[in-house]
């Protein structure tokens, strides 16, 4: 029972066709979801945040917890 | 892929398919273009290296330079090249290379596992009449 001749050129160059454009679309897929599912919703959480935010009010419950140096809680 | 560093991997951009280049389906192992002659075939390339290795007085060296060279290859050698390379062996009195040879194409065949037997079968009659044991005969691999 003799054998048959296998392929033995070009296993490297057909490996490579094969698995790179996956790779590169399996990349660009990682980069899309880490996109859209940590840095957007992080963006949009801050600009919710920011986007009822009143500064004068959170300073002076800044003031009267009497954690400025430079201005006093009033009444004092 | 342990052979990335040394193997020259040529893609033959045939086709453009959907305005982005696609790769032929035929694989062209080795050549290059670089001095835009006519593409060497598969049994010119062979040819090329029985005659390499078939020199009478080839030396230690360009045994050693020529399997250094065949290895980095995308391909695993022809068992006529093989055979060539063995008998520079048997004139240099180098046991060790020829079973280096038989260790490095088992090698380089990496995960397909068809190869080696089929180089081991066609080389039997060869390593029979030098006087070659396989490194799987004497236990080493």
């Amino acid at each position: 029972m003799s054998l048959a001749k296998p392929a033995m050129r070009g296993l490297l160059g057909k490996r490579l066709r094969f698995h790179l454009p996956i790779a590169f679309a399996l990349s660009v897929v990682a980069a899309a979801a880490f996109k859209y599912g940590v840095t957007e919703p992080r963006k949009q959480a801050y600009a919710d945040f920011y986007k009822q935010y009143d500064a004068t009010k959170e300073f002076n419950n800044m003031r009267e917890a009497g954690i400025f140096e430079s201005v006093r809680p009033t009444g004092k | 892929m342990r052979n990335w560093g040394g193997s020259v991997v040529h893609f033959n951009w045939r086709h453009t398919v959907y305005g982005y280049v696609q790769s032929c389906y035929t694989p062209l192992a080795q050549r290059c273009y670089s001095h835009g002659g006519k593409l060497e075939s598969d049994e010119e390339f062979d040819a090329r290296w029985v005659t390499y290795f078939n020199k009478a007085d080839i030396d230690a060296w360009e045994l050693r330079k020529g399997m250094n060279t065949l290895i980095g290859y995308d391909l695993v050698p022809e068992p006529k090249i093989l055979e060539a390379a063995l008998r520079a062996c048997r004139r240099l009195d180098d046991l060790a290379s020829a079973m280096r040879i038989l260790e490095a194409v088992k090698d380089k065949s990496g995960p397909h596992k068809k190869i080696y037997p089929y180089l081991i079968q066609e080389l039997r009659p060869t390593l029979d009449e030098l006087g070659i044991s396989t490194p799987e005969e004497l236990g080493m691999d």
